[in-house]
């Protein structure tokens, strides 16, 4: 895994009361959540509002005196319910999710560049098809910094299920894609 | 399988003790079944994540993507708009000369006002200095007075007149007074 997805000790002690650590909690995982919710098939608008009502949900779970323990995995959870929640027709906003338009991205880079990145994303992009809902919920999450027994809170499954299905997933996609 | 596959996800996930963290370690330095493992564990999840990141990217811009036309033709706008009616940048436009203003189409459509002053100075001559050579122009008014009303009787011979040439101000008082035989 990158160093950066590797978890990070969260400052969570003044949370409901110091708008700094709210602060550093949000610029942590926002994006995280945010690429998670879109692998789940939502939309950038759809993804946006989920993460704000779960920092909003997070924020009256402290001030109620809920749990600071795992806010990590209970943000994704929360996340994850309220992506569950907005998904009516989630198997076609799913397929249309996994098949991004890579031609405008890259621009700055040279036209070599441009070619070889957008040629290695539909690449990864085909491989990503191939995987179950699970294998791509959990490779992400593992990603995004959670820990597997997290990802097991998260999805509700056993955490030998999730280390299993992160292996499987990562010789899945090595072999597709040699990286 | 390497037998510290399980002891391999615990040490990524830094949940091993530092002593034990150490023996997974040195195993790694050894074992290039496990090496290989955590290596593809990065390379497969920074490629993972760059794909998601680039599809987040390419949604957002599709997103502003049908707006950008027209933003940009705004602030385009808004930007001549600023540059011509900046007031530190106007370009003054040069005020008409005076004599047009003064010119006899536009004093003929006007009415013209009476001049006090001109009038007067027709009726009567200012008189701003003494002058030896001073003289009215012409003479407005005579009037003729007894030369027993001005001097004492006797000062004065019999058989001489005198010719008083008197300036009268705007307000009737007089300016000046000139005697001549």
């Amino acid at each position: 895994m990158s160093g950066d997805s590797l978890p990070l000790p969260l400052p969570l002690a003044r949370f409901a009361a110091d708008s700094c650590e709210a602060t550093t909690l949000y610029r942590e995982l926002r994006k995280p959540l945010l690429r998670y919710l879109l692998c789940l098939g939502l939309s950038a608008d759809e993804a946006q509002d989920v993460v704000q009502d779960a920092f909003v949900s997070l924020h009256q779970h402290l001030a109620a005196g809920g749990p600071q323990e795992n806010i990590r995995s209970w943000l994704f959870r929360v996340a994850h319910n309220g992506a569950r929640n907005r998904q009516h027709s989630y198997d076609r906003r799913f397929g249309k999710a996994l098949h991004p338009d890579f031609d405008s991205i890259a621009d700055e880079a040279t036209p070599e560049q441009a070619v070889l990145e957008k040629e290695k994303f539909r690449r990864l992009g085909k491989a990503i098809l191939l995987l179950t809902e699970s294998e791509r919920g959990c490779l992400l999450l593992r990603a995004g910094g959670l820990r597997y027994r997290e990802i097991a809170e998260v999805l509700g499954i056993p955490t030998s299920t999730v280390s299993e299905t992160v292996d499987r997933t990562v010789k899945k996609l090595a072999e597709k894609c040699n990286v | 399988m390497c037998d510290f596959s399980v002891r391999l996800v615990a040490w990524m996930d830094r949940e091993l003790p530092d002593n034990e963290a150490a023996d997974v370690e040195r195993h790694l330095r050894d074992c290039s079944e496990c090496q290989g493992r955590v290596d593809a564990y990065e390379e497969v999840g920074r490629a993972f994540v760059g794909y998601w990141d680039a599809a987040m990217e390419v949604k957002t811009h599709r997103r502003l993507s049908p707006w950008l036309p027209l933003l940009s033709g705004a602030a385009v706008a808004a930007a001549v708009l600023f540059i011509v009616f900046q007031p530190g940048s106007v370009k003054q436009i040069p005020a008409p000369p005076l004599v047009a203003v003064a010119s006899p189409a536009i004093v003929l459509e006007t009415e013209p006002r009476p001049d006090k002053r001109v009038h007067r100075r027709h009726w009567i001559a200012p008189m701003k200095t003494p002058d030896a050579n001073w003289a009215l122009p012409e003479p407005a008014i005579q009037i003729a007075i007894p030369l027993e009303a001005m001097f004492p009787p006797g000062a004065v011979p019999e058989g001489i007149t005198f010719i008083a040439e008197v300036s009268m101000a705007a307000d009737g008082s007089v300016q000046g007074l000139r005697l001549q035989r």
